[in-house]
């Protein structure tokens, strides 16, 4: 006589259970495996303490390309970092922040953050999590208040309803809002360039390319180091200050004055998409920067010892050079739609020019 | 001796705020040697890491909490903890931020970084802060504001303070004094600090001076 009673209970149980889901308490997010490409190292940001969600890198997106997250709603992460600039802000020396301000420094591209440690030029901001903190709060950027930003947030019932489809419940803060920007950010992997397939032995270079690595090899990878074609350090390259911005860079950080004018090395995957170049975006090509390592470099005491005596580059040497850093374009990462504006298609012209309308 | 069977009890702890000898009410004047007046809008500060001493000398460390002391908001002035049963002579804790918490992205509760306790462009905590206007100040509003932070090597502005009295059970009453932190420190001077680096670590140095503790039960 005990199977009833144990029919009975489990039924019960059954019930109790669907009730539970149906008054909303069930949360299970879907996990999404972070892929490191083959022969890249593990990534150093911590998913243990942010584990990727579907749920979450979606709420992630839409939060990307909100303008909410500015003062006067004209602005969102997406305005200065485009997708089809490798997320930089395309054809841009300085980006356009609130009311006609002006950032200090170029925006670069974003893409395998996951692998770094520091972030900005200078590396002043030490987690990922931590970075949209400031454009949302700089006056030249987005203009706004934390606090205002999640009341913002707290007044949308959307938002209520993808922060607990995220997280579990609908309670939005500073926390949970950053969190899920990383989950986006996270997924931009850029490792499908002809380079990567090349490496893979899935495609070949022409010559031009192939001798433009080989002369790379020689002279540029101790600073634009593979897989990642930088090795995150922070270095002098020999640009002058610029007499307006003056901006000593690393130094700013750490207030010690051998790191005076030292910029972090920038990746060069995408390169070809993310002019203008240099931290202040002063120049307009590939080429400027080649004319700057051989002819305009300005030394001085911090400037890198790999470059005190300039570097020789001739001009045959620089159109291959050029023809390979055009490998290090990732097409399928510029066009990817999981990373477009939600609900709009990937745009694969130029973004309009802002200073024209 | 058994743990498990130890009573516990409630803890509490007022930070009373002042400027010298007088309370630090916002918005109030004071005078700085005799000659500068001196107006403070804000006060704040995180404490964490609390500790105590007990008479047998033992130290008691109940769990991490963080919390921002703040003139503006006469709740945050008292804290309350847990600890066993007793009577204390000693407690310290950390004014500030521990250098873990500067460098593990985004926090909750007082260390929100929408507390505004926190620097955006240079990750780190603000570890104290104190604005006002004084009439030596030669900046724009004749304001000085000192927001002390810095938590790498040769930055450091938390400071352990550890401090003793006669034993005390339910409630204890630590004094800061305001006008502390502005020891050798020349407004007209040196207005305005807002990164970490020498003069954030010299006013810490201060402010680690400017706490003492009065028992009333
Ligand atoms: C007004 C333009 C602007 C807006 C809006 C903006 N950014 Fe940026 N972003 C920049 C600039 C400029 C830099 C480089 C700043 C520096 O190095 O000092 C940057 C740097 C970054 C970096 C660091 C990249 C690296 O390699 O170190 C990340 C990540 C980033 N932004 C994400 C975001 C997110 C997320 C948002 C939205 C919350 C956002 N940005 C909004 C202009 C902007
Ligand atoms: C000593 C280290 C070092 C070496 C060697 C070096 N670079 Fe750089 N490179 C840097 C740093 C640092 C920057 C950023 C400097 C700044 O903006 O202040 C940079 C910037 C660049 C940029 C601009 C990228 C952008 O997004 O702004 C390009 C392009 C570039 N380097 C290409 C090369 C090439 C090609 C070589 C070899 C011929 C080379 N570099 C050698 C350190 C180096």
């Amino acid at each position: 006589m005990r199977y009833p009673k144990t029919i009975v209970t489990i039924l019960c149980l059954g019930i109790l259970c669907t009730g539970w889901i149906q008054m909303g308490n069930y949360f299970r997010p879907t996990p999404i495996r972070f892929q490191v490409p083959k022969g890249w190292p593990q990534p150093l940001y911590n998913f243990k303490e942010n584990p990727l969600t579907k749920e979450g890198i979606e709420l992630g997106r839409q939060l990307f390309y909100d303008t909410r997250l500015s003062k006067d709603g004209s602005i969102s992460c997406g305005t200065c970092h485009q997708q089809f600039g490798a997320f930089n802000t395309y054809d841009h020396n300085l980006s356009h922040g609130f009311n006609n301000s002006l950032t200090t420094r170029n925006a670069p591209g974003l893409f395998n953050l996951a692998w770094q440690k520091e972030f900005m030029w200078d590396g002043g901001i030490n987690h990922l999590d931590l970075q949209p903190l400031a454009p949302i709060t700089a006056e030249n950027e987005m203009a706004e208040s934390l606090a205002h930003v999640i009341q913002k947030l707290e007044k949308e019932k959307e938002y209520r309803k993808l922060f607990k489809a995220a997280f579990g419940d609908e309670a939005i803060n500073t926390q949970r809002m950053t969190k899920a920007l990383s989950q986006f950010l996270l997924t931009l992997v850029s490792s499908n360039s002809k380079y990567d397939r090349v490496k893979m032995g899935l495609d070949t270079f022409i010559l031009p390319e192939k001798l433009g690595y080989e002369i790379f090899q020689k002279k540029c990878v101790s600073c634009h180091t593979e897989p990642f074609f930088t090795d995150f350090s922070y270095r002098n390259i020999g640009i002058p200050v610029d007499p307006f911005l003056k901006d000593l860079g690393r130094m700013k950080i750490t207030g010690e004055s051998k790191d005076s004018l030292k910029f972090r090395v920038p990746s060069l995957r995408n390169v070809m998409r993310t002019f203008p170049y240099g931290h202040d975006g002063r120049f307009f090509s590939v080429l400027s920067v080649m004319e700057h390592y051989r002819k305009n470099m300005v030394l001085s005491p911090t400037t890198d010892s790999l470059l005190k005596s300039r570097l020789s580059l001739s001009n045959f040497e620089i159109g291959q050079l050029t023809a390979f850093l055009y490998t290090l374009t990732d097409s399928s990462f510029l066009s990817n739609p999981a990373f477009a504006a939600p609900g709009k298609g990937i745009s694969t012209t130029a973004p309009v020019d802002i200073h024209n309308n | 001796m058994m743990v498990s069977a130890q009573k516990k009890q409630v803890l509490t702890i007022w930070f009373e705020n002042r400027f010298g000898k007088e309370r630090l009410i916002p918005e109030q004047t004071f005078y700085l040697n005799g000659t500068d007046t001196l107006v403070i809008n804000r006060f704040k500060y995180y404490v964490s890491h609390i500790q105590l001493t007990n008479t047998a000398g033992k130290t008691i460390v109940p769990e991490n909490q963080y919390y921002l002391i703040d003139i503006a908001d006469e709740k945050s002035t008292s804290v309350q903890i847990t600890v066993p049963e007793g009577s204390y002579t000693g407690i310290q804790f950390l004014l500030g931020v521990d250098s873990s918490r500067n460098v593990s992205g985004v926090q909750t509760g007082a260390l929100d970084p929408l507390n505004g306790m926190f620097w955006t462009w240079n990750s780190g905590y603000i570890m104290a802060k104190m604005e006002g206007t004084a009439s030596s100040s030669m900046i724009a509003g004749k304001q000085f504001t000192y927001h002390i932070g810095g938590f790498r090597q040769h930055q450091q502005t938390a400071r352990n303070i550890r401090l003793q009295t006669t034993p005390f059970h339910t409630s204890v009453t630590i004094v800061a004094d305001a006008e502390k932190w502005l020891e050798g420190i020349s407004i007209a001077k040196e207005p305005v600090c807002h990164s970490p680096g020498t003069l954030a670590v010299r006013i810490a140095d201060n402010y680690s001076k400017m706490f003492s503790i009065s028992v009333k039960e």
